[in-house]
C-alpha cells in the first residue's frame, strides 16, 4: 500500500539559510549576549543537578571500575572487568537477567498491544476490563509480593489447587519455575500501564487515514502492520524501553520474596550489584555495572534504529 | 580556542564539585580547642568513706547526704552508714546513726522544708537451735535528720503502710511540694500520708513501677513500662489514679533513671546521655554524653543537678579493686564551659558496631591521661536495624568518615582485611618494642589474615564443648560426622538436653564452616550425607527451649548420662576446676566438630581492635592499642579468681596461673594453718568449693588454650547464611519436605553466595 504524500516534510529553511551563506545579525549583538547569559543562569542549577546526581557518579562508577578496592586505590586497569566476567554468580545473573528480559519484554509489549486494541473495539465491560489490568499498579510492592507468595508458596493457592486434582506440590519459588512466575508477576503489574500507553497511541492515528484503508478495501491486517504500527512506532519504542527498565526493577519483588540469595534461577544482576555494595567489593560492583550499561546501550540503540526504521515515513 | 574555555569551564566545575563531595568527610579535627558550643567539663573528688556500697544520694542545698553499707569479714556483719557531703568546701562527715546489722536505710529524701527524711528499714528474728529462722517481723520507720548539723529528730512507724509485718518492705519513697508522703512497694499500689502519717489516698497500679520521682515544681511522676517503653505519668491525687503518660519523652526499653531537677523539670539519665527535661513544654534539652566527660554511665549510682548549673554524681570505680571485690566511690561535678575554652586534642575516632564495656574504660583512663590525643567512639549498632548499622559502618570505611580504629569485636574482620582496611600490627607492635613471642602466639593467628595482624585482643576465652572421655574417648577434637555417629548411638535428646534446633546448626554448621564451604574451590557441600544428617538431628530439638521446664539438676543429668555434651566456655582456671567437678570424672574438651579436628575456639571478651588503614592518626591510635598490650594492662586482667577470659601475655597468664595455685589457709583452733576453698562456683543445681589449683589442672587448661587458633564461627558467619538455612530448613522441621529437598534448595542458594564471594 501506497500513500504518496506522507514522506516527512522536513523544514529546509535551516538549510536554505546555510546555502546562500546568511548569518544571523543577532548572534554577536549585546542583547543576545545578555539573553544568553540569563538562558545559562536559568539552566546553572539544572546543570549542576545533573553533573551531580549522573555525571559525576558516572564517572566515579568508571574510576571504581579500574582500582583493586575502595580503600587503596591501586590501578588494575581492566583486570575487575575479568573478573568480573569469571565469575560465576554474574555469568547466572547476567544469564537470568538476559533471560528473564527476552521473555518478559515482548510479552509485556506484545500482551499490552493486544489488551489495547481489543479495548479499542466494541466489546462489553471496557471500563471494568480497563479498571481491571489498571488496578495492580495501585497495589503496593510489599502487598503484591504478599499476594504472590500466598498464590505461589509451596503450602500456597496454586498448590492446594494441584492437589486437589491429584498433582503433586511444586516448588514453585525454589526451583526452576521461579523465572516464570516472576515473568508473570511482571506482566501483571506492567500490563496495564503500557496498555493505556497503546491505548492512547491507537487513539492519536489519524482517523481519516484509517478511513481512506477502508474506502481502499484494506484487509485488518494490513491496516495494522501498515498504519497503526508505523504510526505507534515511537510508543512502542517508549513502552519496550519502559518495560525493559522496568524488567531490571523486578528484583524489588524478588528480593521481597526471598532475599539477598534467591534461588538461582531467580538470582538477577541487581542482586550480584546490591550484595557485592554491602561486601564494600564496589570495584567489582562498578564492572559489573558498566557491562550492563553497555549492554543496554546497545539494546537501546537496536530499538531506536528499527524505530527509525519502522516509523520513518511517519510525521514525527 | 572556544572550545577550550568551555572544557576548562567543565573541568573546573567537575573538579569543585568533586571536591566538595570527598572533602565533605569527618575532619582531622580536635576536640574542645577551637570548637563552638559547650562542652561538661568533670572535676572529680575522691571521697573518703569506709563504706563498700553507697545506695542512696541525694542533694539539699550545698549538702550531698549518702547512705551505704559494709560487710565486715571478721564480725560477719553490716554496718550502716551515713555520711553528709558538703559540695562548697568539699568536706565529708559522717553523721553517727544507730543502727544493727539487720537494720538498714533503704531511702531518702528530702522535704520541702529541707530536712533530710529516711527510711529504715528494722528486721528482727530468733533463730532456734538448728539455726532456723523464726518470728521474723520488719519494721520500717521513717526518720527526720536535720541537714545542717545531721541530728536525727522525729521517728515515726510506718510499717503499717508497707503491709503484713513479716514481710513489709517499702522500695520507693519521696515527698510531694505539700509535704505528702508518697510510698509503695513497686507493686500492689502507692500510699499517700501527711506528715503526721494521716491517710490522703490510696492509688492502685496497673503493672510494676520502676521508680517515683519529685519534679522540680512538687509533683510526683511515676515510671514504668507501658506500650512503648518506659513512661512517667503524674500522681493524681484529686482522681486518686495515675495521669496520662507525659508526651515528649522517649523512653525507650533501655535503662533510663530520672531525677529531680533544679533548672528544668527533670534530669535524665539514660546510661549514656544525660537531658533536661521540662514537663510543661515536653521537651527535652540534651546535656552531654558521660563517655564525653570521660565517665562510665554505667557505673554512675546517683546524679543530679545544683542551683548554680552544675551536675553532680557519684561514678563507683571498681577497677582498682577487682581482686578485693570492693568499691571506691568519687564525686564528679560537671561544669557547663564553652568548647573553645577547653584544651585542644587530636581526635581519634573508634568506630565500632557496639562499644564493650572494657573497652570503655580503657577509653576512659586514656582521655584522662593522655594529654596529645583524645578518643570519641561512634557506635553504629544503637539504633533498631541492625543490617542499616552495618551498611552504614561500611559506608563509613570507604569514605573519608572513616574511623582510625575499629571494634572488630562480632564482625567478619576477614571481609575488612582483604580490602586493605586493617592495618598490619605485626610492623607496630616491633616498633613498639612487643616482641611476638611474648604473647600467646595462637591466640595472635585467630585475628591474622594472610599472616598480618589485624586486630589487638587483649583478653580471651575459649569456647568449647566437653564430654565425658569414658564416652568419646581421649579425644581434642572430632569430624562432624565423627560427632554424628556419636549421636547415633545414643539418645539423641540426651545429646543436649537443653538444646534448641538453631543450637544444634550454631554447634554442627556456624562453628563448622569450613567443613561445608571450600572457598579455594568455589564449591559448598549442603546437599551431602552430613548436611542432611544435622538436619535430621536437629529435628529431635525443639525450635525455643522452653523456660518453664523444670527439670533433672545438670551435674545429675551429667552423670547419669542424660546429658552427653556440654557447650560451655572456659574462661579461669577456676571455671575448669568447676567443670571438672561437675562431670565427676575426666573430661574430654572435644571443643565444636572441625575437619581438623581442632573445635576449641577462641572468643574475644575486652574487646578487639584494627587500625585503619586509611586513619591520619595512626600514631595516637597506636598509642592507645599499644597500652592493650602492655604489662601494666595485662597485668590489671589477672585476678584473684580469674576475670572473664585469660590475658593474652604469657607473663601475665603465668601470673594468673601462680594466683591460681597459690593456696588459701586459715588457723584452727590449734593454731595450725589448714588449706582453705579460695572461693565457690556454681552451675545450675552443683556447687563446688575450689580449692588452689593442681599442676595438672594448670598444664590441662594450658593445654586447652593451645589447641585453639580460630575464632568462633559467631564471629564470621554470614548472617545471609543462617537466614537462609533458618529459613529453607523449616518445612523440613514441619514435615512438609524432605531433609534432601530442603538441603538441595539450601545448596542451591549458598552457592550463589559461594560464587559471588570469590
Amino acid at each position: 500500500m501506497h500513500f504518496p504524500g506522507r514522506k516527512k516534510i522536513k523544514s529546509d529553511s535551516e538549510q536554505t539559510k546555510k546555502q546562500k551563506g546568511i548569518r544571523k545579525k543577532s548572534d554577536t549583538s549585546p542583547r543576545t549576549r545578555r539573553g544568553r547569559r540569563i538562558s545559562a543562569g536559568y539552566l546553572f542549577p539544572s546543570a549542576l543537578g545533573v553533573m551531580l546526581f549522573f555525571v559525576l557518579p558516572f564517572f566515579i562508577v568508571i574510576y571504581y571500575s579500574m582500582v583493586d578496592n575502595p580503600i587503596s586505590h591501586q590501578f588494575v586497569f581492566l583486570d575487575n572487568f575479568v573478573m568480573v566476567f569469571q565469575n560465576a554468580a554474574f555469568r547466572q545473573a547476567a544469564a537470568n537477567t538476559l533471560t528473564f528480559s527476552a521473555a518478559a519484554v515482548p510479552l509485556a509489549v506484545v500482551l499490552s498491544l493486544l489488551l489495547a486494541m481489543l479495548l479499542e473495539s466494541k466489546i462489553p465491560f471496557k471500563s471494568q476490563f480497563r479498571t481491571f489490568f489498571l488496578s495492580p499498579m495501585m497495589v503496593p510492592i510489599a502487598s503484591v509480593v504478599l499476594i504472590w507468595q500466598v498464590l505461589f508458596h509451596y503450602n500456597g493457592m496454586m498448590n492446594e489447587i494441584r492437589v486437589l486434582f491429584g498433582a503433586d506440590k511444586v516448588d514453585w519459588l525454589n526451583s526452576s519455575y521461579a523465572q516464570a512466575v516472576i515473568v508473570m508477576l511482571f506482566l501483571w503489574k506492567n500490563l496495564g500501564y503500557n496498555m493505556i500507553l497503546f491505548m492512547s497511541a491507537l487513539s492519536s492515528i489519524p482517523k481519516d487515514i484509517l478511513e481512506v484503508a477502508v474506502l481502499e478495501s484494506a484487509t485488518p491486517f494490513q491496516i495494522f502492520w501498515h498504519i497503526k504500527l508505523r504510526y505507534m512506532s515511537s510508543t512502542i519504542l517508549f513502552v519496550t524501553i519502559m518495560s525493559l527498565i522496568n524488567s531490571f526493577k523486578v528484583f524489588r519483588e524478588i528480593y521481597l520474596l526471598k532475599g539477598d540469595y534467591p534461588y538461582d534461577t531467580m538470582y538477577m544482576l541487581q542482586h550480584f550489584m546490591n550484595n557485592t555494595f554491602g561486601r564494600l567489593d564496589y570495584q567489582k560492583m562498578s564492572a559489573a555495572a558498566i557491562l550492563m550499561a553497555i549492554v543496554m546501550v546497545i539494546i537501546i540503540g537496536i530499538l531506536f534504529l528499527t524505530e527509525s526504521y519502522f516509523g520513518k515515513d511517519v510525521e514525527g | 580556542m572556544k572550545k577550550s574555555q568551555n572544557f576548562l569551564r567543565i573541568a573546573l566545575m567537575t573538579g569543585m564539585i568533586m571536591l566538595a563531595l570527598f572533602g565533605c568527610g569527618r575532619k582531622e579535627g580536635t576536640e574542645g580547642g577551637g570548637k563552638s558550643g559547650y562542652v561538661y567539663v568533670p572535676e572529680y573528688v575522691q571521697i573518703d568513706i569506709e563504706c563498700d556500697h553507697i545506695y542512696d544520694a541525694v542533694a539539699a542545698g550545698d549538702n550531698l547526704f549518702l547512705s551505704g553499707v559494709s560487710w565486715n569479714d571478721d564480725t560477719g556483719e553490716n554496718k550502716n552508714y551515713l555520711y553528709k557531703y558538703n559540695m562548697i568546701d568539699k568536706q565529708i562527715q559522717e553523721i553517727s546513726i544507730d543502727l544493727d546489722t539487720d537494720s538498714s536505710i533503704s531511702s531518702m529524701t528530702v522535704a520541702p522544708d529541707g530536712k533530710l527524711m529516711i527510711l529504715i528499714n528494722r528486721y528482727t528474728y530468733e533463730q532456734d537451735e538448728e539455726g532456723n529462722v523464726t518470728n521474723a517481723e520488719s519494721a520500717i520507720e521513717l526518720w527526720d535528720v536535720s541537714p545542717e548539723d545531721g541530728s536525727v529528730g522525729e521517728k515515726k512507724d510506718i510499717t503499717k503502710l508497707a503491709g503484713d509485718s513479716e514481710y513489709a518492705y517499702i522500695q520507693y519513697f519521696c515527698v510531694d511540694g505539700q509535704g505528702n508522703i508518697y510510698v509503695s512497694d513497686g507493686d500492689n499500689g502507692i500510699h499517700v500520708v501527711k506528715q503526721d502519717l494521716s491517710p490522703v489516698c490510696d492509688i492502685k497500679l496497673d503493672n510494676w513501677i520502676q521508680g517515683m520521682i519529685p519534679s522540680k515544681e512538687g509533683d510526683i511522676y511515676i515510671s514504668s513500662y507501658g506500650e512503648n517503653g518506659l513512661e512517667l505519668r503524674p500522681v493524681d491525687l484529686n482522681g486518686k489514679k495515675l495521669g496520662e503518660a507525659v508526651e515528649g519523652m522517649a523512653g525507650g526499653y533501655g535503662n533510663t533513671q530520672y531525677y529531680t531537677g533544679v533548672s528544668q523539670s527533670l534530669v535524665t539519665n539514660s546510661s549514656d546521655q544525660v537531658s533536661l527535661f521540662d514537663l510543661s513544654s515536653g521537651t527535652s534539652e540534651p546535656l552531654f554524653k558521660w563517655l564525653d566527660a570521660d565517665i562510665d554511665g554505667n557505673e554512675v549510682s546517683e546524679m543530679g543537678e545544683l542551683s548554680d548549673g552544675r551536675i553532680w554524681a557519684i561514678v563507683r570505680n571498681n577497677s582498682e579493686s577487682a581482686s578485693t571485690g570492693g568499691n571506691t566511690y568519687e564525686v564528679v561535678f560537671l561544669t557547663r564551659t564553652e568548647a573553645s575554652k577547653v584544651e585542644a586534642k587530636k581526635e581519634i575516632l573508634l568506630g565500632t558496631m557496639w562499644l564493650d564495656s572494657n573497652l570503655k574504660k580503657g577509653i576512659i583512663d586514656f582521655n584522662k591521661t593522655n594529654g596529645q590525643y583524645r578518643i570519641t567512639v561512634k557506635e553504629y549498632g544503637g539504633g533498631d536495624d541492625y543490617m542499616e548499622g552495618l551498611n552504614q559502618f561500611n559506608a563509613d570505611l570507604t569514605t573519608a568518615n572513616c574511623p582510625d580504629m575499629i571494634s572488630l569485636s562480632n564482625i567478619d574482620f576477614e571481609q575488612y582485611a582483604s580490602k586493605g582496611i586493617l592495618e598490619d600490627l605485626y610492623p607496630y607492635m616491633e616498633k613498639s618494642g612487643f616482641k611476638k613471642e611474648d604473647y600467646l602466639e595462637n591466640i595472635l593467628k585467630a585475628y591474622e589474615s594472610d599472616g598480618r595482624l589485624c586486630g589487638i585482643l587483649p583478653q580471651f576465652y575459649i569456647s568449647t564443648t566437653m564430654a565425658k572421655a569414658s564416652l568419646v574417648g581421649d579425644k581434642t577434637g572430632w569430624t562432624l560426622s565423627e560427632m554424628l555417629d556419636f549421636v547415633e548411638e545414643n539418645e539423641p535428646e540426651n545429646i543436649f538436653s537443653d538444646g534448641t534446633r538453631s543450637s544444634i546448626f550454631y554447634y554442627c554448621i556456624y562453628n563448622n564452616i569450613d567443613e561445608f564451604i571450600d572457598w579455594q574451590n568455589g564449591k559448598c557441600f549442603f546437599d551431602g550425607e552430613d548436611f542432611i544428617r544435622t538436619l535430621e538431628f536437629a529435628a529431635n530439638f525443639p525450635e525455643e527451649y522452653d523456660y518453664s521446664r523444670e527439670g533433672e539438676g545438670i551435674s545429675s543429668k551429667i552423670r547419669s548420662n542424660k546429658l552427653l555434651l556440654m557447650q560451655s566456655t572456659i574462661s579461669s582456671v577456676q571455671e575448669y576446676q568447676m567443670m571438672n567437678g561437675m562431670f565427676g570424672e575426666k573430661i574430654a574438651f572435644v571443643g565444636y566438630p572441625n575437619s581438623e579436628r581442632k573445635g576449641n575456639l577462641i572468643q574475644a571478651t575486652g574487646g578487639c581492635i584494627g587500625l585503619s588503614a586509611k586513619s591520619k592518626n595512626k600514631d595516637g591510635a597506636w598509642e592507645f592499642m599499644q597500652r592493650l598490650l602492655s604489662d601494666e594492662y595485662q597485668d590489671s586482667l589477672v585476678s584473684e579468681h580469674g576475670s572473664w577470659g585469660f590475658p593474652v601475655k604469657k607473663s601475665a597468664l603465668e601470673k594468673q596461673f601462680e594466683i591460681d595455685m597459690t593456696p588459701d589457709f586459715y588457723e584452727d583452733e590449734e593454731g595450725n594453718k589448714i588449706e582453705s576453698p579460695k572461693t565457690t562456683w556454681g552451675w545450675d543445681d552443683f556447687e563446688m568449693e575450689i580449692m588452689a589449683a593442681t599442676q595438672e589442672e594448670i598444664d590441662a587448661v594450658k593445654e586447652i588454650i593451645a589447641s585453639a587458633d580460630k575464632l568462633s564461627g559467631n564471629v564470621g558467619v554470614n548472617e545471609q547464611l543462617t537466614s537462609i538455612i533458618t529459613e529453607e530448613s523449616e518445612p523440613f522441621f514441619k514435615g512438609q519436605k524432605s531433609a534432601a529437598d530442603v538441603a538441595g534448595i539450601i545448596q542451591n542458594r549458598i552457592q550463589i553466595y559461594v560464587n559471588e564471594n570469590r
